[in-house]
């Protein structure tokens, strides 16, 4: 259908619409006027992605000059792969209604793993050794030897594009992996350096947080994005993890000792060349003198990992003089890397800041802020000059002197941490020195500064006002968009007691209880034998996971679920998990029934949809609090609680709801979907946890389902699943939660869908 | 009266059944009861006859025997002499137990199958009373290739019983009791034990290699009760535990499952993070973790034990589909349907290994499955109009033979799909440049005669204005004309089926049938041509039966004459 939202024409690839999306489709648009950022929730299952992409296609044909690219940047592989069909289809309607040819071009980028053709490259198993390889057949020093001495192999693919690939752009038309690879296979050309290049003139990129978050692939990939580009980050509501997880670093004894045999490395091939070939370094150190910048003179394949701080703090000069001799900068790493054993060697905890550490390595071995700056920089240069091929090898050193550059460019929100051993086994000597970043607005800034309008949704952002806070921002739209509903869907339930009336909590005083274990148990039981299909149960943690399956298994607890249905456990391997998960499909399909004991956090409940006979019920055992005790965690909260005045509880409840939210919302994932949503916790009947929730969930939640015991649950959930059971067909949604053309533009439906949105 | 032949294997005295004393007689046969006093028995029952015997619980104050016919009766026995009763029930139900399984061999299964499908398919059952009942062709004839043909027919449709699966807690059903004296009593049944070695084969292997030669059948189970395989959360120490190779096997087969990856990359949770951190990167520790207590250790082994039971049980209950497409595919190697891809993991594995070893063809594979499932996960059902029956695509290995069908190799030159395009185009090109020529057209007078010729009830139309068979023919002289034709259609079926006439057995065959086509058409055919006569209706009923089996005559003919030619 075509949609007029204020005075834009959309058009929309299906003949219903929900009225949420044409209120979300309200929202973004308004967003995109202002040139201003957005946070908008919406929940799963209500064509948010469709709706996101229709609008600002719209946009895009209706204003090319504002808006010139849409980034677009999800979370795994099969969301983004997803995403692109999503706009296949977008653009398939396209071209049947105006008849003209599709003159966009929209592509999917993903790591070399998912891209690459070459047959031997491609048939290694971990993303990392295909980096490496690639790296090793495709380094312009390297293609310079295969000039003189043909043996020496390349990649056919790569010369190819190189070749001829650049000259004309890539026809347009949608490119998912799979189509890029095919057209690659077609051509001769490699897909992966071909939608590096071709996402510079593409209308639409779909590809991953990290490659606008993370500075160190950021700065390679995505570098010369348009500055009239929207960016919309899908599935946000972890986005500050990312953030942070992309500038932190862990340093153990291990990685010292690879450093080490890495710096003797790099030391013999500076002997080896001197000998033969000292013009090189010679010719290395002249470029360093003048100033020239790396990034001028290097070829796109050499640069392996770019610099890991953001581009406004990297320096615009030349390399300081003490490190521009190779041996001065092996020599320079050396001294850095004792110190650091040294800081190893502790029998106490410590914690400081990046000034204080900066001031301690300059008492004790004399290294400066300036050089150590340069750290990464000079590698890098280092390790092309020495025509280094396989790179993966040096990847310590590389975290090293990555560390180096982050801790003396950033003096705030970083914090070190140096733990001589694990808390719970005192006696292990484990040493780990923390660099960890506590604000996830560093990460995110450039791109809030960079593009014009940067939108943030996901189906769980409650509360609202948080994410701007402590990303740093300042949205022009906050809404949270309920989901309009013919029959209730969903329904969540607050489990708080037993049968016993012993109160289920997975607090830290009673989750070793048995009678906690044992009701909880219980509740899975009886949920097992009347919930039809599939049941996902999630837990607080791994290791919580694990004592309380073996205690059921004691308790013969399992034995009796097992007469109902199957029982699939994650473990912390992935491949054995994906194995379990794939037979806990299976059982669902085939009628037998599976239960799947999953772990908050963990990566089902992460990426994983259960939907319709997949996920009938999702059970939450307990409330996913992240581990307190962590240091960095702590140092976390202290920062959050200085810069951002957010309350420690605060945030720890936030932190927890949103991924009880994330993995109770696994399982609806549609309007015709269906599914229970057990809270087994009775702190969730308070307020203040209740309150976090996403408001589509949190407007189901009625009184009459706070703190219920089994035997209530069971009923309410009998009674629920019942009525779900009959059949539900299209004329029962249309008019309420479905609307065609003419429902959608009357009066009355307009009235009701501005209540729809609820602005932060 | 018992027959001289018959050999008394036990006999129990007092035993009472419908309120009257008597004795029970179990004997090499059969199992039968007289009343005290008379001397005749008046119950009986073959030891085929019986589906199983039932026994009350120990607690009960009656103790009683039930047996369960096929046909669903039952038949109690009450042992009433006290102080023996027990020990008298038991000497029975073991002896029974001894004795059952012989018989149960026995049990004419094949007739139950052909009544029951008498009595399912009354299409069926009337050919049965055409041909067989009056002797037009024998029993066997009828039930050779009736049978084969079900059977595939039946697993295909799924119209046949479904296996019935393995319960997962088949384990738990194993309640180990307390003997009283600090022992522990498994219950074990036949059920549980097929359910082991479903899940289990390499317990069932283990049983194999050593029931009877090493162990007796008790100190198998005793043994696997005691070991650590049984008991999920122990860790595997000793070595001359017989079933710590199963666990290993177990543990194999749990790595090749894990190795061979998942075929849904939507559940694929390698794949699914598209950069992962480098090592060292990030604000979680997940370093190894060697400092695992036993207890840690124990508990994982638990967990990973579960999935493969779960994985295990699955299996088992899958086998089972998976022999039948694998008969499918053998039947109709064309069709490899697409959903088969997936669960067939022997035609898989043939076509990855058969290119040229290269492991990465398997991704050829893995597209279609990937759209499919990206197609899924994109859709909104409800928010489309009406999206047409789900298709389930064709996979042809050679289009060419589907489109053209199987052609007889001598058959004459057909045109090949060149050809047609080309005649396609060259009729084309003609019809564009036709020029209609006026001066040499038709007279007026004669075009509408030949227009009125072609109207209905017209000259050549006649055939047009006949009333249908349906309105012409009574529905009795119809139905009999159907059973006909369903008759004559099974009989030609069996004779056309002996061709080509390649071994005795055929040539065989293919004279008998002929000679009960001349039957069919001496008894049946003929009476109802006169009948048919009588009543004055058109003999051209019957004339396409006629012809059809002519041309079998004929062709039984023209191979006896080409026989005869060899021979000599």
């Amino acid at each position: 259908m075509k949609l007029n939202i204020e005075g834009l024409l959309v058009y929309f690839p299906y003949d219903y619409i929900y009225p949420e999306q044409y209120s979300y489709m309200l929202e973004l648009k308004r967003t995109l006027d202002a040139k201003g950022h957005g946070v908008l929730e919406m929940p799963s299952g209500t064509g948010k992605t469709i709706s996101l992409l229709s609008l600002i296609v719209a946009y895009q044909k209706a204003y090319p000059l504002e808006v010139t690219k849409l980034i677009y940047c999800s979370r795994t592989v099969p969301e983004i792969e997803k995403v692109v069909e999503e706009l296949r289809k977008l653009m398939e309607f396209y071209t049947k209604e105006t008849g003209e040819k599709n003159n966009f071009l929209a592509l999917a980028l993903s790591s070399r793993k998912n891209l690459c053709i070459h047959p031997e490259v491609s048939s290694l198993r971990f993303g990392k050794e295909v980096d490496g390889k690639c790296h090793s057949l495709t380094a312009s020093y390297i293609r310079a030897q295969h000039h003189s001495n043909p043996s020496q192999p390349v990649c056919r693919f790569y010369e190819e594009f190189d070749a001829v690939g650049r000259q004309v752009p890539i026809p347009s038309g949608i490119y998912n992996l799979d189509d890029l690879k095919d057209f690659g296979r077609k051509k001769g050309w490699c897909p992966y350096y071909l939608a590096r290049y071709s996402i510079l003139h593409a209308n639409i990129v779909v590809y991953s947080y990290h490659y606008l978050l993370d500075p160190k692939i950021a700065d390679l990939v995505s570098k010369e994005l348009a500055k009239k580009s929207v960016v919309v980050f899908d599935e946000a509501h972890n986005i500050d993890n990312v953030c942070i997880d992309s500038m932190s670093v862990n340093i153990t004894r291990r990685t010292l000792d690879r450093c080490q045999t890495n710096v003797d490395t790099l030391q013999n091939t500076i002997q080896r060349i001197k000998e033969t070939d000292a013009a090189k370094l010679r010719e290395e150190y002249r470029r360093l003198v003048e100033g020239l910048k790396e990034a001028n003179v290097a070829r796109e394949t050499d640069i392996y990992l770019s610099n890991p701080v953001l581009p406004d703090e990297v320096l615009q000069e030349a390399i300081p003089g003490s490190i521009r001799t190779a041996e001065h900068f092996v020599g320079f790493l050396k001294r850095f890397l004792e110190y650091l054993k040294a800081r190893l060697r502790i029998h106490h905890v410590v914690q400081e800041s990046s000034p204080q550490f900066l001031k301690d390595i300059y008492e004790k071995v004399c290294i400066d802020r300036k050089p150590l700056r340069f750290c990464a920089e000079r590698l890098r240069s280092l390790l092309r000059t020495l025509e280094i091929a396989d790179i993966a090898d040096f990847s310590p050193i590389t975290l090293i002197s990555h560390f180096a550059t982050l801790v003396s460019t950033y003096s705030k929100g970083f914090t070190i941490i140096i733990e001589p051993f694990e808390d719970k086994t005192p006696t292990i000597a484990n040493p780990v020195l923390h660099f960890s970043c506590m604000d996830p607005s560093i990460a995110i800034k450039p791109v809030f500064e960079r593009f014009q309008s940067v939108v943030i949704t996901s189906g769980t952002l409650s509360p609202l006002d948080i994410y701007p806070r402590i990303l740093d921002f300042r949205p022009v739209t906050m809404a949270s968009f309920t989901m309009t509903l013919a029959r209730t869907c969903l329904c969540p339930l607050i489990v708080g007691r037993g049968n016993d009336q012993v109160a289920m909590s997975s607090k830290f005083e009673t989750r070793e209880d048995f009678a906690v274990i044992r009701n909880y148990g219980n509740l899975l039981l009886e949920m097992s034998a009347i919930v039809p299909d599939g049941i996902v149960a999630f837990f607080t943690s791994y290791v919580y996971m694990e004592n309380i399956v073996a205690s059921w298994y004691e308790q013969g607890i399992l034995e009796n679920i097992q007469r109902n249905k199957l029982i699939f456990i994650e473990t912390p391997d992935a491949a054995e998990t994906s194995m379990a998960l794939e037979k806990y499909q299976e059982a669902c399909e085939n009628g037998r029934g599976a239960i799947l004991l999953s772990v908050a956090r963990g990566k089902v409940s992460e990426g994983i949809d259960f939907v319709h006979h997949f996920g009938r019920a999702v059970i939450m055992f307990g409330v996913p609090y992240v581990y307190t005790q962590s240091r960095i965690l702590k140092a976390r909260l202290e920062y959050l609680r200085d810069q951002f005045q957010i309350r420690e509880n605060d945030f720890l409840t936030f932190d927890a709801m949103r991924h009880a939210a994330q993995c109770v919302g696994r399982a609806i994932r549609g309007k015709t979907d269906y599914g229970l949503m057990i809270f087994a916790d009775k702190r969730y009947a308070r307020a203040d946890k209740r309150g976090k929730l996403p408001r589509w969930i949190q407007e189901h939640i009625s009184d009459g389902s706070l703190n219920l015991t089994i035997d209530e649950t069971v009923q309410l959930s009998k009674h629920f699943l019942r009525q779900m059971a009959q059949p539900f067909r299209r004329e029962d949604q249309l008019g309420l939660s479905l609307l065609t053309l003419e429902q959608l533009q009357s009066e009355e439906m307009l009235e009701k869908i501005s209540q729809i949105a609820q602005q932060a | 009266m018992a027959a001289l032949s018959e050999e008394v294997l036990l006999v129990v005295k007092r035993v009472r059944q419908r309120k009257q004393d008597g004795t029970l007689y179990l004997m090499t046969e059969r199992i039968a009861w007289g009343p005290e006093g008379k001397d005749r028995f008046t119950v009986s029952h073959l030891y085929a006859d019986i589906r199983c015997q039932k026994i009350s619980p120990d607690g009960k104050s009656k103790i009683q025997l039930q047996l369960v016919l096929h046909t669903g009766e039952s038949t109690t026995f009450h042992f009433a002499n006290e102080s023996t009763a027990l020990k008298d029930r038991d000497a029975a139900k073991d002896l029974l137990q001894q004795l059952l399984p012989k018989f149960k061999k026995k049990a004419n299964k094949q007739l139950e199958e052909k009544n029951k499908m008498l009595q399912e398919d009354p299409v069926l059952f009337q050919l049965y009373k055409d041909l067989v009942v009056s002797q037009v062709i024998s029993a066997e004839e009828f039930w050779a290739s009736r049978l084969k043909l079900s059977s595939v027919e039946h697993s295909l449709s799924n119209n046949s019983k479904q296996e019935v699966g393995i319960s997962a807690a088949f384990l738990a059903d194993i309640r180990p009791q307390t003997d009283g004296c600090n022992g522990l009593k498994y219950n074990l049944t036949s059920d549980i034990i097929e359910s082991i070695f479903k899940t289990y084969p390499a317990v069932k292997q283990k049983y194999a290699e050593n029931v009877p030669h090493n162990l007796t059948e008790k100190e198998f189970w005793t043994r696997f009760f005691q070991s650590h395989y049984f008991h999920r959360d122990r860790i595997n120490t000793g070595q001359q535990d017989i079933f710590s190779e199963c666990a290993k096997q177990d543990e194999k087969g749990l790595k090749s499952m894990v190795v061979q990856g998942v075929k849904n990359p939507m559940v694929d949770l390698l794949s699914l993070e598209d950069k992962t951190l480098d090592e060292g990167y990030g604000s979680l520790t997940v370093g190894p973790n060697s400092s695992k207590t036993v207890k840690e250790n124990s508990n994982s082994a638990i967990i990973k034990r579960f999935n493969h039971h779960s994985a295990m049980v699955l299996a088992a209950g899958l086998r089972k589909v998976i022999l039948v497409y694998w008969k499918f595919n053998k039947f109709y190697p064309e069709l490899n349907l697409l959903f088969m891809n997936r669960d067939a993991p022997s035609d898989q594995a043939s076509e990855t290994s058969s290119t040229d070893g290269n492991s990465r063809d398997s991704d050829f594979f893995q597209p279609p499955i990937k759209k499919v499932k990206l197609q899924e996960a994109i859709e909104y059902e409800d928010l489309q109009n009406g999206s047409g029956p789900k298709t389930i695509a064709l996979n042809l290995k050679k289009s060419d033979r589907y489109s053209h069908g199987p052609v007889p190799l001598q058959s004459h030159h057909y045109s090949t799909s060149q050809d047609i395009i080309n005649s396609v185009s060259c009729i084309q090109e003609e019809i564009s440049c036709y020029k209609p020529c006026l001066t040499r057209v038709m007279p007026s007078s004669a075009a509408s005669s030949a227009i009125t010729a072609l109207s209905p009830g017209g000259l050549l139309m006649q055939a047009g204005t006949q009333q249908a068979v349906s309105q012409l023919v009574p529905t009795d002289v119809q139905s009999e004309l159907k059973h006909l034709y369903t008759a004559a259609g099974e009989l030609l079926r069996h004779f056309w089926s002996c061709f080509p006439v390649n071994t005795p057995f055929l040539e065989e065959k293919v004279v008998k049938m002929r000679s009960n086509l001349e039957r069919f058409q001496s008894t049946k055919l003929r009476p109802f041509q006169e009948k048919i006569q009588r009543e004055y209706l058109s003999t051209n009923l019957t004339s396409h039966l006629d012809e059809m089996i002519q041309a079998a005559y004929n062709k039984f003919h023209a191979w006896q004459t080409r026989r005869m030619a060899r021979k000599t």
